[in-house]
This record gives structure tokens, C-alpha cells and sequence, in this order.
């Protein structure tokens, strides 16, 4: 190598013997230009005043790790911390803490149940050694004949069950992924065993199922032990249970392997002989090592007092079953007068027969869903069997409803029946008024009474109606005869009442026009009459000869019958002497 | 724990279980063979500092290949045949034994066990029978009375199982 530089060197150096600055330069950075821009971003980085966040994050784990090594500092300043998030987690979600302390609690509460229950054991034993009874006696005799020590005997007979043994086994192979056993018990050969167990579930299955699919070998005994064997589809969970198994371990066992298929599902998949990945499954499995011991060893009672609990037991199904009678005699009341009580609803038969109920009856289409009111009258209509056909009630209430339905009133007014007539009271738009008018009387009335209604005249029309009822056509006295002062008067009504009547004429309704004539009280009242009635229609003559439509207008005298009072009787007089108007919008 | 499933097939006669009852650690009875048709022993061995369980599987062959439980064939990671070199036909039924074999545990490792070594003078095979063997079988001489090759069978057996695996990873 030096041999190869040194030429290339001494030929730069002979070529080029004095270089100029500039092309130094250029030498300089086609050699060492990577070196100076990494220079250049060290030289950045010192002289930034912080840290970035990516670099932070490049240097945080070694820095923990530095730090904690030196001393604890760290970890005393980070306590207060990760206690308050701890404390926060749980409040938030317990469960994501609970499942990861799940497996170190779970061992160390089986240990300190195990603990507690060899204390017990040894209470028990201390009770029964100290006294003499004959059962005590019985099992220390069952002790000393057969070896096995006195609280071992105890356990034994208050023993109702206990899991010693559970194993998990890979479905295909028949090898061992996992074992959890009893304590106390010794466990000879998990390996073989669960190969054995498994030769047998196929021997079975071979032997006696056709079909593979059969769900294969549950359960078996031998004396005191069964082997209880739930089946998933890539393993199998056994379980060896001293006593009596009862079924629901079945489906413990179903749990924690749906639970092991779940949780190892690409473990199971993949195995291929390294059992080393079920390792932390075994406290699944340890949840499975139950013992279950009887705190009561009452014997079978015998003698004249056997049938006690049987008729206890008689009685209170009596009491129950008489109970539940009562109360469905109670709802099935309730629900009859309460349909039978609905207006529109006509119940026509109520059958009930071993808790079954069959209803049928007629149902005006405005009733009540008859499911709303057995609910209000506190009975479940689920269940029950109901058939309705329509019909139309004449029951006032539903009479009442339809003529709401047909009329549709606004909330200002008042719908009642009196006899077979909708009566209608308060005040109403005009138009609402007019529809009301043309209306027929609804199924169940003969008749719809609008005449309580006063319809609400738009305003416009109102101040026209108030202008033409504020007038009056003054005359002399004794005289019918028109003067300057009254033809204007008639003037300004004959205009107010053509905009009146195109107004009325707009919102399809009609006016009517009323002339009442009178007099001052002079004179007979005969002559009076007469010429209040002359002074009316000089008014209408003249309302005629300004284009006013006045053929159904009504016109009347009333002398001095119904005068218009003023608190000066000469301007009563002169009020009175006068034709006023009225006017009717319909 | 590594733990391998072996199953060792050959016709009945040829020795099978006596082969391995001296070196395996064992809890059931030879009655399981008549009764369920499977002897299950363990054999602990270790391989290249990996410790390894092998679970064997004695499937009971009586009369003739038809009576082995082929279910008990699945999921095995290796096949041991074992035939009697002082019994020709034992050797006859391999192909078929194995078609049988390979159709129930599919492609793994297999290992032929020509077993009864120690006895020359009744041997049955000729020298191009044996050839022929070894190029259709990966084959072992083994004598359960002397205990020759017992040991290389299982250690050969358990280094097949392990190559697979990291074949297959």
C-alpha cells in the first residue's frame, strides 16, 4: 500500500509544484468535504440551545439506564409520578391493571387459600381429636388402620371435590403444553400421561364414534378419581378431579380453554415441540385447581321426622304456586274491567286457560290501543291473544272524538254534546268558522252548533266593521229628508262598505248589512215607528244610489223602542233622531 | 422443554418394544398394547446442548400392517420402523407399512431400525438386500439384547426432528 501512495503522491507533487489557493480549496473539499459538513451539523447541534424531541427520544433510553445505574435518584423523582399514574389508570379502567397483576396475584392468592384451608384442616383435626364422638373416634381408627395421616382422613370425608390435576395437550402431537398440579400431590409423568390421554381419547373415538366430529372421550372414573376432558379445536384441557365433578367444571374447563385458544392461538398453530411459549398459561390452569370441602356433614335424618322437609318444602310450593294463582286472578280482573271500561273498545269474549289469555271484541279506530290500556292497568299484554274487529262507537267520549277529528277546532274553542248536537263555544279564526259552517255532522250527531263561536274577523276588516258601526245619519227633527251633513255620513259608509265587501268577498265569507231607524221621543209613538222606518230606507235608498249592494240588507224602524242613551237628554234627542249601522260577517 | 412425538411401526415379532423397554423411562404396562394399541414411553436425550423429550409412541402392529390406529400416527414429528433381520418378510412389508405411514403422519423424518443384529447366524438378509434398504430408508442396526445402536437410533431420531424444525423456521 505504501508502495502504491507514494508514487501518486510524488506525481502530484512533481506535477502541480505550486499550487494556487483556489485549487487547494478545491482538493480540499473533494477530500474532505463529508468530514467538514459533518463538522459543520456537530457545530450546530452545540451551539442549539435545547434538545429536539427525535433527539430526546434517540437519547431518553440510555439515559434512564444510565442514571439508574449511578444511583436511585431517578426512580425517586419518577415515584410520585408513576404512583399517580397508576392511581389514575385505575381509576379510569381497573380492568387493563387487573389483567396485568393478574398473573402474580392469582398464585399468591391460591398459595394464601391453600394456606388457609391446611390451617382448617388442622383446626378441624384439633376439634375432633379433643372430642370423643363417635365420628372423631371412627376416623382415627380409619387413620391408624390405614397409615394415612388423621387430617388427610378429615379432608377426605368432608371432601366434596378437588381439581389435582389439569392438563393441556396439544390436539395433534398428544404432547404436553402445560401442567398444574396440586401442591401437595406429587405428579408422576405429566409427558406420558398426556400422550396416554390422548392414545385413548382416539382409541374411543376409533372404536365407538363414526364420526371423528362426535366431540370424543368427556369424562371418565376410576373409583374416587375422573378425568374430565374438554376438547377445542388445536388442544385439549384435563382435568383429574378427586370426589364428586360436577358438570359445572365442564364448562370451567370450556372457559379457560377458549380462554388458552384465544390467547395462544399462534402459538398453538405453530407448535412444533417447544412447550416453552405455554409456560405463562399455567396460572390459567392453576384456576382450575379447586377444592371444594362440605362445611355441613349432616346425615340422612331418620324416624317419624323425615317428612318434615318434604312437607315444609310441600308447603312452601303450595304457598307459591297459590301466591301466583292469586296474583293472575288479581291482573286478568284488572285487565277485563279495564278493557271493558274503555270507551270504544266493546269486549265480546275474555278467555283464560293455564296462563294463556284469548281476547276478542270490536275497536272504534279513535279508541285506545287496548295494549296501552291493559299497560296502564298494570297487566303485560305479551303473551296474550287478542283479535279486534272495527266498529263505530256512539258512546258520547267517542262521538266527541270523531266530531274533534272531523272539525278539528282550534284550542280557543269548546267542544260539547248536548243530546245528538256538537255544541261549539269560544271565538275562531273567521275562515275556520266558514269551513266549520259547511261541515257535516260527524257519525253519532245530527248536528254541529256554531252560533257560540265568534269568529275572529282579520283587522282590516275589524276597523272598516268599527267605522261603518261608528256612524250616524242625523236628521231634523220630524223629518226624513236627507241633509248635506247626513249625505256626507252616508258617503263615507257607502265607501267603507263596497272595501268591506271585497274584503269579505277575498276570504270567502259573506257580510250582511243591518239599518236601524229612530226617533227622538216627541211625538206618538206611532208617528214614531212610521218614521224611524222612513228614515232607514231614505238611508238604504241613497246607500242604493252609490252602487251599494243593499238587496239583503235588513231594514228597520224601531221608534223609540230600543233608544241610543246619552247622559244630556237634548243630545239624546238629537243622537236619537238618526239611522245606525250594523254589520255581520259570515 | 422440547418435546417430540415418535411413533415406531413394524410388523409384529420384530422386536419393537424390547428395543427400547431397557433405555426409555416407562409407566405402562405392555398390556396397552393388546388393550389400546399404543405404548407411550419417554426418552430424554440431548442434543448439541438442547435438551429434548422424546415421546414414543409403540403402536402395536399384530398380524399385519392393517391393525395399527392410524389416528395415533398424527401429529408425529418422526417415524421409527423396525424390522427383524432374521425375518425377511418383516422387511417385505416395509414399502407398504410405509405408504400406510405417510398417507396418516405425512412428510417427516423416518429412521429404519434393523433390529436383532446379535444374531448372525440367522440372519436373513443377503448383502444386497441390506444395500437396497439403505438407499430406501436412512437405516440403524440395532440388537435390543446387546443394546448396540440403540442409542444412535434415538439420537439420530431426535437430531432429524430438531433439523426439521429449524428447516421449517
Amino acid at each position: 500500500m505504501p508502495d502504491d501512495r507514494a508514487p501518486w503522491g510524488s506525481a502530484v507533487a512533481g506535477g502541480r509544484p505550486d499550487p494556487s489557493a483556489e485549487e487547494l480549496a478545491e482538493l480540499r473539499q473533494l477530500l474532505l468535504g463529508p468530514e467538514q459538513r459533518k463538522l459543520r451539523e456537530l457545530e450546530r447541534r452545540l451551539d442549539a440551545a435545547g434538545v429536539t424531541g427525535d433527539e430526546l427520544a434517540e437519547l431518553l433510553p440510555e439515559a434512564i439506564a444510565l442514571r439508574t445505574g449511578r444511583d436511585r435518584q431517578l426512580a425517586r423523582a419518577l415515584a410520585p409520578t408513576v404512583e399517580g399514574a397508576i392511581s389514575e389508570s385505575v381509576r379510569r379502567n381497573p380492568r387493563e391493571i387487573a389483567s396485568a397483576i393478574f398473573p402474580v396475584l392469582g398464585p399468591a392468592i391460591r398459595k394464601a387459600i391453600a394456606e388457609t384451608l391446611a390451617g382448617l384442616v388442622a383446626s378441624i383435626n384439633r376439634t375432633i381429636e379433643h372430642s370423643l364422638s363417635p365420628r372423631g373416634l371412627r376416623w382415627r381408627v380409619e387413620a391408624w388402620r390405614t397409615g394415612v395421616p388423621y387430617a388427610q382422613i378429615v379432608l377426605k370425608h368432608a371432601l366434596i371435590y378437588r381439581v389435582e390435576q389439569v392438563f393441556l395437550i396439544h390436539a395433534d402431537t398428544g404432547l404436553l403444553l402445560a401442567h398444574a398440579w396440586a401442591p401437595e400431590l406429587k405428579a408422576s409423568d405429566p409427558e406420558l400421561i398426556s400422550g396416554m390421554l390422548t392414545a385413548i381419547r382416539d382409541f374411543v373415538a376409533d372404536s365407538f364414534a363414526r364420526e371423528r366430529e362426535v366431540g370424543g372421550l368427556r369424562r371418565f372414573s376410576v373409583g374416587e378419581l375422573t378425568v374430565m376432558v374438554e376438547h377445542g379445536p388445536r388442544a385439549l384441557l384435563a382435568a383429574v378431579v378427586r370426589g364428586q365433578a360436577p358438570d359445572s367444571l365442564l364448562e370451567r374447563l370450556q372457559d379457560t380453554l377458549e380462554t388458552v385458544h384465544s390467547q395462544y392461538a399462534g402459538a398453538l398453530a405453530d407448535f412444533d415441540g417447544d412447550a416453552a411459549a405455554f409456560e405463562p398459561a399455567r396460572p390459567l390452569l392453576e384456576d382450575c385447581l379447586t377444592t371444594v370441602v362440605s362445611t355441613d356433614h349432616a346425615h340422612p335424618r331418620h324416624g317419624s321426622r323425615a317428612w318434615l322437609p318434604w312437607a315444609i318444602a310441600a308447603l312452601l310450593l303450595g304457598a307459591v304456586l297459590g301466591g301466583l294463582a292469586i296474583r293472575s286472578h288479581r291482573r286478568w280482573t284488572r285487565a277485563v274491567g279495564a278493557l271493558e271500561s274503555e270507551p270504544g273498545l266493546a269486549l265480546t269474549r275474555a278467555e283464560r286457560s293455564w296462563g294463556h289469555w284469548r281476547l276478542a271484541g270490536l275497536r272504534d279506530p279513535l279508541a285506545r290501543d287496548p295494549n296501552v290500556v291493559l299497560a296502564g292497568a298494570s297487566v303485560d299484554s305479551t303473551g296474550v291473544e287478542q283479535r279486534w274487529e272495527p266498529y263505530l262507537s256512539l258512546e258520547p267520549a267517542m262521538v266527541r272524538a270523531r266530531a274533534r277529528r272531523v272539525l278539528a277546532p282550534p284550542p280557543s274553542v269548546a267542544l260539547a254534546l248536548a243530546g245528538d248536537t256538537v255544541r261549539l263555544t269560544g271565538s275562531a279564526p273567521l275562515p275556520w268558522v266558514i269551513a266549520a259552517g259547511h261541515a257535516s255532522a260527524p257519525p253519532g250527531a245530527s248536528a254541529v252548533d256554531l252560533s257560540g263561536v265568534r269568529p275572529e274577523i282579520p283587522a282590516d276588516l275589524a276597523h272598516l266593521v268599527r267605522e261603518i258601526e261608528g256612524e250616524r245619519v242625523l236628521f231634523q227633527v220630524g223629518s226624513a229628508a236627507l241633509d248635506g251633513q247626513a249625505r256626507d255620513a252616508i258617503g263615507r259608509v257607502a265607501t267603507s262598505l263596497l272595501r268591506l265587501d271585497a274584503g269579505v268577498a277575498l276570504i270567502g265569507a259573506r257580510g250582511g248589512l243591518e239599518l236601524i231607524g229612530r226617533t227622538d221621543p216627541t211625538g206618538s209613538d206611532a208617528a214614531n215607528q212610521t218614521l224611524s222606518q222612513q228614515r232607514a230606507e231614505a238611508v238604504v235608498a241613497a246607500l242604493a244610489a252609490r252602487g251599494v249592494p243593499t238587496g239583503a240588507t235588513r231594514v228597520s224602524g224601531v221608534g223609540t223602542s230600543r233608544p241610543l242613551s246619552e247622559s244630556d237628554p237634548e243630545q239624546q234627542a238629537r243622537v236619537n233622531r238618526s239611522v245606525s249601522f250594523g254589520v255581520s260577517i259570515r | 422443554m422440547i418435546q417430540k412425538k415418535v411413533c415406531m411401526v413394524g410388523v409384529f415379532g420384530t422386536g419393537k418394544t424390547s428395543l427400547v423397554q431397557r433405555f426409555v423411562h416407562s409407566m405402562f404396562s405392555e398390556r396397552y398394547l393388546s388393550t389400546v394399541g399404543v405404548k407411550i414411553d419417554r426418552k430424554p436425550i440431548q442434543i448439541d446442548g438442547t435438551d429434548l423429550t422424546l415421546v414414543l409412541w409403540d403402536l402395536a402392529g399384530r398380524d399385519g400392517h392393517e391393525d395399527i390406529t392410524t389416528s395415533y400416527l398424527r401429529g408425529s414429528h418422526a417415524v421409527l420402523y423396525v424390522a427383524d433381520g432374521t425375518r425377511r418378510e418383516t422387511c417385505d412389508q416395509l414399502p407398504e407399512l410405509r405408504a400406510l405411514v405417510r398417507e396418516a403422519a405425512g412428510e417427516v423424518p423416518e429412521l429404519l431400525a434393523l433390529n436383532k443384529s446379535d444374531l448372525k447366524d440367522r440372519w436373513a438378509l443377503a448383502a444386497g438386500d441390506e444395500q437396497a434398504l439403505a438407499r430406501a430408508f436412512d437405516l440403524v442396526k440395532t440388537s435390543a439384547k446387546s443394546g448396540d445402536g440403540i442409542e444412535e437410533t434415538f439420537r439420530r431420531i431426535g437430531r432429524a426432528t430438531l433439523a426439521t424444525k429449524e428447516a421449517k423456521s
